[in-house]
């Protein structure tokens, strides 16, 4: 088969500390230094994926705008990735070009998500991601860089530049990565993968517009209500002090309080149809957070809403350090505006 | 030894690339005005229309809405831009 020529323009520089230095100038980056994408790289990532470089992977249906094999393995290698990740990389972005992920309005949004990715399945360890310690942090190249496509993926080909496309008030540190896997070997749980249809030994990814992670804690209880309760709560301060839309939340909930749930034998839907009951607030309630201008208005101060549309809503995500009792909600961009979205990890 | 490194960006092509030539002129023309239905664009687009009417000689003014602030306009929205001149999406918040 003869190899298909790759179509960007190049540039020579006289070594890789001058290509960081031109990328930065150029506006390339997301303000770290970069790999310097190379032929020899793009091609290893593009065979790692079984992908010709003029495939179009998927495409932002807003503007048209197709996103190229070729384009999306530069930026995968100027993210930090090995060829390995790919295959993430690229389910990542067949997911988010979804139209219920609405992957223009999330990324221009003043509202500022970025995509919550989870990844599930065997492809995980093969790749060394991390799923306990630190999980929402630093730690793992997998977790950091797949993040970090995504990203300059978004900024170089279609153009969510802050201040032009992307136009995100504030913004949070998500938006450099925010790319965990789920700690499926030290859960009692089905993952989540399998929960939204994929088969058991499957890998896959699940993609959300997310804002910000909300850190809460509950170390004085084995009960599990009560723990629940905790959550619920804070996903209700969400909705009084951010937006009150339903939609997809996401919960990850580390080992010490998994342990918990699981010795009083719940499973991932107990705590999503607890959620679904009491994380609830009425317009009154806005009162307490200093917007009582809005109390009278649509259905009055008795009006009730709920977070979740169907305790399906809420993903739960087996992931963390084993001791602690904290947990975190990623809360969606804006209700159902933008939805959830799973994807098989096609791997060659 | 120099490395040779490629480009990251989306290379355009096709039809999206090609635009109309500017108007020169703004005097006798139809212009359309998008609201994107956030806080504060009505008030803000009906002192655009004042000022195309008083100050540039803007024969007709069409107001159109979309119904979504994060959803793109429907294909009816943008059906009445057709047979304009030229359209200001003005973005309110």
């Amino acid at each position: 088969m003869m190899t298909q020529p790759l179509q960007s323009a190049t540039y020579e520089l006289p070594d890789a500390l001058e290509a960081n230095e031109f990328y930065q100038r150029q506006g390339w980056t997301d303000g770290l230094p970069i790999v310097p994408p190379t032929e020899e790289q793009v091609r290893a990532c593009l065979d790692a994926a079984g992908l010709s470089p003029g495939e179009v992977i998927g495409i932002e249906t807003v503007r048209q705008r197709p996103l190229v094999a070729e384009k999306v393995a530069i930026n995968a290698v100027m993210a930090g990735c090995l060829p390995a990740y790919m295959p993430v990389v690229v389910a990542v972005l067949r997911a988010m070009c979804e139209p219920e992920f609405n992957l223009h309005g999330s990324t221009a949004s003043t509202g500022g998500s970025a995509p919550f990715i989870v990844v599930n399945g065997p492809i995980r360890t093969t790749i060394g991601m991390n799923a306990t310690h630190n999980v929402l942090g630093n730690g793992s190249r997998a977790n950091a860089t797949i993040g970090r496509a995504i990203r300059l993926v978004l900024l170089n080909v279609l153009g969510c530049i802050p201040g032009q496309l992307d136009r995100a008030t504030l913004g949070h540190p998500g938006k450099f990565t925010f790319c965990i896997a789920e700690d499926e070997e030290d859960s009692p749980w089905v993952p989540l993968a399998q929960e939204r249809g994929i088969p058991a030994g499957v890998s896959a990814v699940t993609v959300l517009a997310g804002e910000s992670p909300r850190q809460l804690m509950n170390e004085w209880t084995q009960d599990p209500e009560e723990l629940a309760a905790t959550v619920a709560a804070e996903i209700r301060h969400n909705m009084l002090t951010y937006s009150v839309w339903p939609g997809n939340y996401a919960l990850i909930v580390p080992k010490q309080l998994r342990d918990i749930f699981a010795a009083a034998g719940w499973q991932k839907q107990d705590i999503r149809e607890y959620v679904y009951r009491y994380a609830r607030v009425r317009r009154r309630e806005w009162a307490t957070v200093g917007k009582k201008n809005i109390v009278d208005r649509g259905g009055g101060p008795e009006q009730e809403f709920a977070a979740l549309r169907t305790p399906d809503d809420l993903l739960v995500i087996a992931a963390g350090g084993p001791a602690g009792g904290f947990a975190a909600i990623v809360p969606p961009w804006l209700g159902s505006r933008s939805r959830a979205v799973t994807k098989a990890i096609v791997t060659v | 030894m120099s490395i040779r490194v490629l480009d990251p960006t989306y290379a355009a092509s096709g039809p999206e690339t090609a635009t109309t030539a500017p108007l020169r002129s703004l005097v006798g023309r139809t212009v359309a005005l998008l609201d994107n239905s956030k806080l504060n664009v009505r008030e803000f687009l009906d002192h655009v229309e004042e000022l195309l009417r008083t100050r540039y000689g803007v024969r007709q003014v069409v107001r159109l809405k979309k119904p979504d602030a994060s959803r793109p306009a429907p294909p009816e929205v943008f059906a009445r831009m057709t047979g304009c001149d030229a359209v200001i999406s003005a973005v309110g918040d």
